[in-house]
This record gives structure tokens, sequence and C-alpha cells, in this order.
């Protein structure tokens, strides 16, 4: 994609909320204008028809009143039939009606009666306008005089409100209505901010600022659009999780610098126990050597047996650390461990290893984790459960390893352990087993009930 | 005639403990020092000496690499691991190798002497330490193996499982492991290896019955 046709996508994405608003609000206001426009036009037309009717109704009765001056002075009453509109009024709904100079009504269509309503002198005098009565009707009305003896004068109107019927209040809403769609419109776009745009602009924000794996969003307030909400709490879920995986972490990484304390301070406990005091004996002994001229043999004899156990110890303290033997191949270390362990706890381990198991090709560090579960288990089952025998198994089924440890000590509710208690307490052997596995690709089971021992089942893929 | 002694140790201090002592033995002449297991193997090739006292670790090629190369190549050369570790499956693999000897590097002058004696004639010697439960005891006489436990032994020493070896042997895995009980209990052993050892140690095996394939 070029990079300019990317820029400008990405500047429609970033003003993409606004231009959705202006999408939203111009065809609205459009109609509105154009619907105000159309009323104006059409009443503007309206207006202007039934003016020139009023007007031209009025002139020509009076023109006709005023050349026919003796039917007037005659009888207008008893004469009705000779003006016919008087009694059916204007062919549109509105009226006609003579009046004298002060306002009185001479002769009139029907519906001419609250003339009285509208009279006003001061009218003027030939050209159509538009009143209002007391009642809030509208009428165009025209005044033309009649030229002859007694004066007076011809009003013709025609009622809006007759007109128009009920399309006379609508016209007068559309203001209202137009307010009211105004209102709503920035009611919509008020809600729009408050509920979609605004809490859209927060989260965003919000994840901004977070630390993962130490903030938790609070719980968003009941305003924003359910999708928000739930997009809010997929984040709070998410952050709950990042600060769940990070406290784990933590607490290893906590585990794991007291485990090595703890192996310092053993080993350092070892050293001082051993070797120290050995070598320490082994100076005394160099010392009365020096100063016995007699002894002088036996003292060295002493020494050399001293500095003996001392490389012992010694031995004893790196094979512990680091078994060097797990060169020799997998079931020779295993075979060593076994017999060492054997002799270290006293008690009879039998190991039994498939012929395939002899010529795997495995890494060391593989080897050496096999090392420690045997070394944890067998220490487990002794101490623990206090086992005589330890059985340990390795076949290989396809390309798994498959190690097994069984002992015939008191066993536990392996159903019902408690790891995290365990851990608390400073026993991280079964979980440091399984970890250990895990690491390895491998897993690991244990399966003990109380007084049938316990299996300790370990699977490694080559 | 002297003994032509080879002494190969990557430990210039133990190294100089041991040839000082070496040189002492009128018996013995050390005709070289290597510092590596390359070295000790170019100097076995050259020199031709009658032992060679190894170290397992070196850097490099290690002892037991450089015994097995000495095994292949049919040189003369008896070998001699001298080491500080005392695992019984590094003994184990060093006579799988070809040696002839496992000596602690505490070992004492005398003890010393008479491995290189042993192995110059032929002979195997292992060091008490890595071989003996009966201590002190040097004249402990097992009682015979019976045929039966020879070969169940044999066949456990080669690494093969009870269920393999009861398969070979046509018996039962039970009698299995009643056999191997009568074993370590005749030989004063507590597990397999330390009872191979000790059944070599006193002659009840020999190391060719041992390294014989199947």
């Amino acid at each position: 994609m070029p990079i300019k046709l990317k820029e400008k996508i990405t500047k429609t994405r970033a003003h993409f909320l606004a231009l959705l608003l202006f999408a939203l609000i111009i065809p609205s206001v459009a109609v509105v204008c154009v619907a105000i426009g159309g009323m104006l036009s059409q009443e503007r037309a309206m207006e202007a028809a039934v003016s020139s009717y009023v007007q031209d109704l009025a002139e020509s009765m009076s023109y006709h009143l005023s050349s026919d001056s003796d039917v007037w002075t005659f009888s207008m009453i008893s004469d009705f039939t000779r003006f016919p509109f008087f009694s059916w009024g204007p062919s549109i709904p509105g009226w006609v009606a003579l009046i004298d100079q002060e306002g009185r009504v001479i002769i009139a269509s029907p519906g001419a009666m609250n003339i009285a309503a509208i009279w006003r002198k001061d009218l003027p005098i030939g050209k159509a306008m538009r009143v209002e009565d007391r009642q809030g009707s509208q009428y165009t009305l025209a005044v033309y005089p009649v030229k002859r003896t007694g004066g007076g004068y011809v009003v013709a109107a025609v009622s809006w409100t007759q007109l128009l019927g009920g399309l006379v209040g609508i016209v007068r809403l559309w203001p209202v209505l137009l307010i009211c769609i105004a209102f709503f419109s920035f009611l919509a776009i008020k809600l729009l901010m408050s509920r979609l745009v605004n809490p859209l602009k927060s989260l965003v924000s919000e994840i901004d600022n977070m630390t993962l794996g130490k903030d938790v969003p609070e719980k968003i307030s009941s305003k924003a659009v359910l999708e928000i909400e739930s997009v809010h709490s997929a984040l709070r879920r998410f952050a709950q999780a990042a600060v769940e995986r990070d406290n784990l972490r933590n607490r290893y990484v906590r585990d794991i610098v007291q485990a090595q304390e703890q192996e310092r301070m053993d080993m350092a406990r070892e050293i001082h126990d051993g070797p120290l005091q050995d070598v320490t004996a082994l100076v005394q002994q160099l010392h009365m050597a020096l100063d016995d001229d007699n002894g002088e043999t036996v003292r060295i004899r002493r020494t050399e047996t001293i500095a003996k156990s001392v490389v012992r110890e010694l031995r004893a303290l790196c094979d512990e650390l680091a078994p060097p033997w797990i060169d020799l191949g997998l079931s020779e270390a295993l075979t060593e461990i076994a017999e060492r362990l054997s002799q270290v706890y006293d008690v009879l381990i039998t190991s039994d290893y498939d012929d395939d198991v002899r010529t795997v090709e495995i890494e060391n560090d593989k080897i050496l984790s096999l090392l420690r579960i045997i070394q944890e288990a067998v220490s487990n089952a002794v101490r623990h459960g206090n086992a005589t025998e330890v059985h340990i198994q390795l076949t290989k089924q396809d390309n798994v390893l498959i190690l097994e440890i069984s002992d015939n000590g008191e066993g536990f509710d392996s159903e019902n352990i408690n790891h995290e208690t365990l851990r608390v307490e400073g026993h991280r052997g079964l979980a440091s087993m399984t970890e250990r596995m895990s690491l390895m690709g491998g897993k690991l089971s244990i399966n003990s009930k109380i007084g049938e021992g316990t299996v300790i089942k370990a699977s490694l893929r080559l | 005639m002297a003994i032509r002694i080879l002494l190969a140790d990557d430990h210039p201090l133990t190294r100089s403990g041991i040839a000082e002592f070496v040189k002492r033995e009128s018996a013995f002449e050390l005709v070289a020092e290597a510092e590596d297991g390359a070295k000790a193997w170019d100097l076995i090739v050259k020199l031709k000496p009658d032992v060679a006292l190894l170290d397992i670790r070196m850097p490099g090629l290690d002892g037991v690499s450089v015994a097995q190369k000495v095994k292949s190549s049919s040189l003369p050369t008896a070998i001699i691991m001298l080491t500080s570790y005392d695992a019984q499956q590094y003994v184990i693999a060093s006579l799988r190798a070809g040696a002839k000897g496992f000596v602690l590097k505490t070992v004492s002058p005398k003890e010393l002497t008479t491995a290189i004696n042993t192995v110059a004639k032929g002979g195997l010697y292992l060091d008490p330490e890595v071989a003996s439960v009966m201590s002190g005891d040097q004249d402990f006489i097992p009682e015979p193996l019976s045929g039966r436990e020879r070969e169940v032994l044999l066949l456990a020493a080669k690494g093969l499982s009870s269920k393999e070896v009861a398969r070979r042997l046509f018996i039962s895995e039970r009698t299995v492991q009643t056999h191997l009980a009568s074993i370590y209990d005749k030989l004063g052993s507590r597990n397999k290896t330390e009872a191979l050892l000790l059944a070599l140690k006193y002659g009840v095996v020999t190391l060719e019955e041992l390294l014989e394939d199947d």
C-alpha cells in the first residue's frame, strides 16, 4: 500500500467519530432546512393568492354596490337574492360583509358574525392584510369603501383556520418541532459523547496509562454503552490475569532466592561441620608433630587419616552439588545415584532398566533432572514415609522415557494435598519435582494413599 | 628392568606429588608427564610406556577416552585410572574402556606401588576405597558363587534388567532377585555394581568375562 494512502486512511480513522457525527447531523439539518424553506415559500404563495382573492372580492363587491345605490336605499335585507354570495359566502372558507361607517354589519354572509372582533378603524383600505381575532383565529382581509350615500365598507375575509383546518396548528407547531429536533439532536449528540465517545476516550487513556501486571482498572461507571462496558470488563480480566501472573512470577523468584539462600546456608554448614573441622584438626596434629619429637610417626599417620577424610567429605560435597558421573550416561548415572542413596539412607533400592534405555541418547541436564527427582523421591520416602524399600524402574515406550519410583512407605493422601500450604511451609520437594519435569517438557504424577506407599511417575519425551 | 611409566594429570600439584613418588621408586621409571588427554595419547603412541597413570577429568580428551583409544589400537600400555572420583560407575566405565586399574589420588604409596606392579604383570587392581566393604579385611575370602549365580551376576553387570536376565536364563524374575540377594550376601556387597567389583577383585569373575559381548 502506498504510504500516502496509508496516511490518508489513518487520518480518516483518526477523525472517524467526528465524521460519523457529521454524517448523522448533516442530512437531518438539510432535511429540516429544506422543509422550513418549503413551508415558508408555500405559505408565502398561499398568502399572496389569498390576499389577491380577498382584494378582488372586496373590490368587485364595492364597485358593484357603489354603482347600484338604488338598491341599497330600497332594502338590503329584502333584496338578499340579488347578492347570492352574501348568503353563500366566498367560494373558499371565509366571509364577506357590508358594514357601515361605525363598523356595524349591514349585511354579511354566514360566519361573519365575529367581524366586530376584527374590525378596527385603522385598517388600511384597499389592501389585503393579515389580522387575528381575539380567539387567535387568523384572517386575511381586505376592506374597500362603498362610494354612495351613507358610505360603508365591504370587508372580504378568508379564514386561515378554516382554510387550512388543523394544518394551521401544525404550521404553528413547526418552530416548536424544529426546536424539538434541534434539542433532541443535541441530546443525541450529548448522549453519544457521554455514553460512547468519552468512555471510549477514557478507555484508551486507561489502557495507555495502565502498567500491565500492576494496575487493575476500576469498575467503570454505568454511563457507558454495554459494548464498551464489556470491552472494559475484558480489559479488567486481562489486567487481573496479568497481575496474577506477575504475582506468581514474583512468588517464584522469591522462592528461588529463598531456595538459593537455604542451599548456601546448608553448604556453609556442611563445610563448617566437615572439612573445616577436619583441616583444623589436621593443623593441630601438625603443630603437635612439630613439637613432639617422640610421637612423630603416630601424629603424621593421624594427619594422613584426617586429610583423607577431608578429601572424602569434599568429594561427597562436590558429588552432591554437581554429580560428575552423569557424563557416563543415563543408566550408569541412575545406577550410581540409586546405590549411593541406598547407602546414605540405609534402605534397599532396587533398580530395573529396560535394555533399550541403556542406548538412549539423552542430554545431561535431563539426566540431572531425573537424578534430582530420584533423590527427592527417595528422601521423601525415607524421611516422611519411613520406607525401607524403594524400587526404581526406567522404561521406554515409543519415544517417551518413563521413570517410576515406588516405595513401601506410609504414603499420604495425594488427592487432597495442598501444594500452596506445603510451599509456604518451605516444603518445595513435590512442587520442584513437578516444575523440573515441566521445564524439561515432561510430566510428573504423584500417586499415594495412606498405608499404601507412594508411586512417582515421570515421563519425558526424548 | 624398571617399569616405564607415563603420568597424565591436569592439576600441577597432584601431578608433581605423584611424579615425585614414582621417581623415588627405583623399580619405576617416569618416562613422561602430560597435562591433558591429547598429549598423553601422543606420548603413549610415541613412547609405548608399560603403564599409564591417567586422570579421568582432563581438558580435551578425558582419561576414559584415552584408555579406549589404547585398547582399540592394541597398544601394550596398561592403563591405571588415577582420579578423585569414587563413583563406582566410573570404575565400570574405565574397566570397559580397557583400564586395568582404578586408584584414587589419596592412595598410599604402598598401594600405588602394588597397583603399578599388578597391572604391569597383566593383573587387575581396584582401590580398596571403591571396592571394599569389608574394611580393613584384606584377606576376606568370599563363599564361592554357584554357576547360576555367576551367570546372573555377569548378565546383571552388563546392565540387563532382572526381567531380561530372567528371560535369557529361562527362570522367573523372582528367582533372579533371589540369586542377586544371595550374591550380595556372599560377596558382602550392597548392590549390583559393588557385587561385580568385589567379584572381580576376589577373582570370582574375570575382566574378560565382564567385557565379553553378548
